[in-house]
């Protein structure tokens, strides 16, 4: 029998979560525009697309499902901000930091063993949360009328459900079909067993 | 990866950039827990002004970023001073209702915006991403499995652009005709999505083997030694020094010479 995979995360898993993060993070980057195209539509309804810059997390967590993933999936992709020059980055960072840790949260509750579309809808609308804790203190939305909070945030919340749950767990499983994902699990005991099927020689 | 190119080497580039960070991180939480409109106002100005000075960016260039800024203060303000909590009521038509209150809610979250936006800029154009993760390894013990995953990830980003540009020329070779409307973007995302993420998944796996059998990762052996060493210098006392009279400075103005003189912005 193989050396049992180790725990915990490694490089591999890392640098995966990372890259794929940050090439979500160049399309954060570009749904900035395609936010503010729905702005002057009525009030708030770019909420409505704010989910996709949850994506990172639970996509991460679909490829790789190890504790922590999240968390750096989100920090990566907002880091992509930085890069890009962005003022805002470093608070940007700051609500990835926040936003991963509320799917994270989610993903740990599950033991990280569940990957059904009901996890990952309710981690993408974790994140919202993450995201509506941390709008209390830089822009005080809770000091909004009180019809206004609730249309922003429960919008806010659907879209981290829809786009970040469901929209990612889409696309993780078109990720699965071309199969590269299998280079991310860890050997299977079936796998050991087709090596010593004599059929294979 | 450096889009800023300075012309200067200010103190801010000499520093540290762990104590960059922590400066910038205090700094942030100043700036979120003032509520008083005339002190954000003074740090947004003070702070500002510190990123002309210090940045080491051309003047003009770094005035060219501050354009988006001006965006980012009416549309952050915009919001709060049309549906915010108040009492007395300047102007009502339908759904919209300005008071006074929301009204200096409003201009208080646009000063934020900018001191926040100046804060970060001060350490982002002073710093690269390589030496911010090596001074992070070395002086906060960061894993390098972490720091060597975000460095080799920013230099793979560019041929993660390049496959995007061979398959849209592939995509034309073929002659796929894209579809017009709201299908056709999904659609058309769909085709460049699924092949790029699945590319940039095969390559991080093959380099990560490759540098895992370099032991990049570091899981084993605590010492190690590292090709950029990170040192601190007088030059982090003077940053922290120079910041640290900036925020006094914003907050001495903003006792003796307030622009609204309203105090807390909040609602109770």
């Amino acid at each position: 029998m193989g050396a049992q995979p180790r725990k915990g995360l490694r490089l591999s898993d890392i640098l995966v979560t990372v890259l794929v993060s940050l090439v979500l993070g160049v399309v954060y980057h570009f749904w900035g525009s395609v936010y503010n195209l729905l702005k002057p539509l009525f009030f708030e309804a770019d909420e409505l697309l704010y989910g996709m810059w949850f994506a990172a997390a639970t996509l991460a967590y679909l490829l790789i499902r190890k504790p922590g993933v999240a968390i750096i999936a989100e920090v990566a992709a907002a880091h992509v901000e930085v890069l890009f020059g962005s003022g805002w980055g470093l608070t940007l960072l700051m609500y990835g930091l926040i936003q991963g840790l509320g799917a994270e949260l989610v993903f740990a509750a599950t033991r990280y063993r569940s990957s059904s579309a009901f996890t990952v809808a309710l981690a993408g609308a974790a994140a919202a949360v993450g995201s509506m804790l941390l709008d209390f203190f830089y822009s005080y939305t809770d000091d909004l009328q009180t019809w206004m909070f609730l249309a922003k945030y429960g919008m806010r919340i659907f879209s981290g459900a829809v786009i970040a749950g469901l929209l990612m767990l889409v696309l993780a499983k078109a990720l699965e079909r071309t199969g590269v994902t299998s280079l991310l699990r860890p050997a299977s005991q079936k796998d050991y067993e087709a090596l010593d099927d004599s059929r294979h020689v | 990866m450096n889009i800023w190119n300075p012309v200067r080497i200010t103190w801010l580039h000499r520093a540290n950039p762990v104590v960059k960070l922590f400066l910038v991180c205090s700094l942030f939480l100043m700036t979120v827990l003032t509520h008083d409109i005339d002190f954000v106002a003074y740090q947004a100005l003070i702070f500002m002004l510190c990123l002309l000075a210090l940045s080491g960016v051309r003047t003009w260039k770094m005035l060219l970023f501050f354009i988006p800024f001006l965006l980012a203060f009416i549309s952050s303000s915009s919001s709060m001073m049309l549906f915010g909590k108040g009492d007395t009521v300047w102007w009502e038509w339908g759904l919209f209702k300005v008071s006074k209150e929301s009204f200096y809610r409003g201009l208080h979250l646009g000063f934020k915006g900018i001191a926040f936006a100046c804060e970060g800029l001060l350490l982002v154009t002073t710093t690269s991403s390589v030496d911010l993760f090596y001074s992070l390894m070395q002086k906060l013990k960061l894993a390098p499995k972490y720091a060597y995953s975000f460095m080799a990830s920013i230099r793979l980003l560019p041929m993660v652009w390049e496959e995007y540009v061979i398959r849209r020329q592939a995509l034309k070779v073929r002659g796929v005709v894209p579809i017009r409307g709201v299908r056709g973007a999904v659609n058309r995302a769909g085709m460049y999505v699924v092949p790029l993420l699945a590319q940039s998944i095969r390559r991080a796996h093959r380099v990560a083997a490759a540098m895992e059998a370099k032991r990049f990762d570091g899981d084993r052996g605590r010492r190690r030694t590292y090709f950029y060493p990170s040192r601190y210098s007088r030059y982090d006392l003077l940053t922290i020094a120079l910041l640290a009279a900036a925020a006094y400075g914003a907050y001495a103005a903003a006792g003796h010479f307030p622009w609204f003189g309203i105090g807390d912005v909040r609602f109770d």
